[in-house]
């Protein structure tokens, strides 16, 4: 305890009335608290949290659309979407049957646990009761800022697009190495790009040695059982 | 990284975010002090956060001005090396780059991050 002042901080005065307050913590605590209610909330009600993070437009929707149409009668799924403005992608899943909640961040780059929050609590009117498997967050598409920000997921999903290059992991280090699995979409269009599948994991794997990478089209349907079995494997009991 | 064919531009725009966040928890940090004025910051930012310091420094510098109570406030960054410990041969090293990281004692890839991921505060000076 402080005697001078009789709080409860370590800290030194001095005669000008200034003070030091030694805090030591994150830069982003308060998102932290709130990622951390968020999981604990997650893990209460059996439900396995994804947070899918990319580049604009590397195919995040039509993962999920696919994966609905997959899934839908074996495994209770609710998407959050996350997007600067409108509620077109909260659309394209509702339209595949599966409630989803728009979260629009109004300009900011990346979701942050808070409205996370905010949006399940709006999902679970929608859900009336009924028990959820999976909660997928899809991420504002960015592949910088939402790699800070923790939601409260179980497993971060990175998607890279074949179009995009297998140069991105090397470039966006912080993505790769704070997610748990690296999905490769539109591989059907390798063939038509300069891409190589192996450089792009080797990569990766020199930033992440434990991360799970998939190879996938949503298109041909190549690589999406693995993505299946994935999802199957890790829902709660 | 500078060569003469790369040039860093020290203006990205992720720190834009991480200041704002920063800039809550400054508030916060004050309102729990009792403090009228926060006037330095010291930070803790590790090789391996993602976050370019003088990039937070222009970020903050700037948003700071919407807010009287911590328009005076300075930053200074304590930057952290990405310090590794090899759990073979428990050499500890410090490395440079961030990928293809191995022992360079005896290249073994099984390490143990022992700093570097910082992104802290690591304490404030108010004016009470």
């Amino acid at each position: 305890m402080c005697n001078t002042c009789g709080c409860d901080h370590d800290h030194q005065h001095d005669s000008s009335g200034t003070r030091v307050v030694d805090v030591n913590q994150s830069l982003l605590k308060t998102n932290e608290e709130a990622a951390a209610r968020n999981k604990q909330l997650f893990d209460e009600k059996g439900i396995l949290a994804i947070n899918l993070i990319s580049s604009p437009g590397s195919g995040k929707t039509t993962l999920l659309e696919k994966t609905i149409e997959a899934l839908k009668d074996q495994v209770s799924m609710a998407v959050l979407e996350g997007d600067i403005e409108t509620d077109l992608d909260a659309e394209r899943i509702r339209a595949k049957g599966v409630p989803a909640v728009q979260l629009t961040t109004g300009g900011a780059c990346h979701l942050e646990s808070a409205l996370v929050s905010a949006g399940f609590h709006n999902l679970e009117h929608q859900l009336d009761g009924r028990k959820l498997d999976v909660l997928f967050i899809e991420n504002v598409g960015n592949l910088v800022c939402p790699s800070f920000f923790d939601l409260g997921e179980h497993r971060r999903v990175v998607l890279i697009s074949v179009p995009e290059g297998h140069d991105k992991p090397l470039k966006y280090p912080k993505a790769i190495r704070t997610s748990q699995v690296m999905v490769i979409t539109k591989a059907d269009l390798i063939p038509h790009f300069d891409f190589s599948v192996e450089k792009m994991k080797t990569d990766a794997l020199s930033l992440n040695p434990s991360l799970h990478i998939m190879v996938t089209s949503a298109k041909t349907g190549e690589g999406m059982e693995e993505w299946f079995d994935f999802l199957q494997r890790h829902r709660k009991e | 990284m500078r060569s003469s064919s790369s040039w860093t531009r020290k203006r990205t725009v992720h720190e834009v975010s991480i200041a704002l966040a920063m800039v809550d928890e400054l508030m916060r940090i004050a309102a729990e002090n009792g403090a009228k004025k926060i006037t330095k910051v010291s930070l803790k930012i590790g090789r391996l956060s993602g976050i370019v310091t003088d990039s937070l420094v222009f970020a903050f510098d700037a948003i700071k001005q919407e807010h009287p109570l911590l328009s005076s406030a300075d930053i200074s960054i304590h930057e952290i090396p990405l310090i590794y410990q090899c759990e073979d041969c428990m050499n500890r090293f410090e490395a440079r780059e961030i990928h293809f990281p191995s022992c360079p004692a005896c290249t073994s890839v099984n390490l143990k991050i022992l700093s570097g991921e910082e992104q802290h505060i690591e304490n404030v000076e108010l004016e009470v």
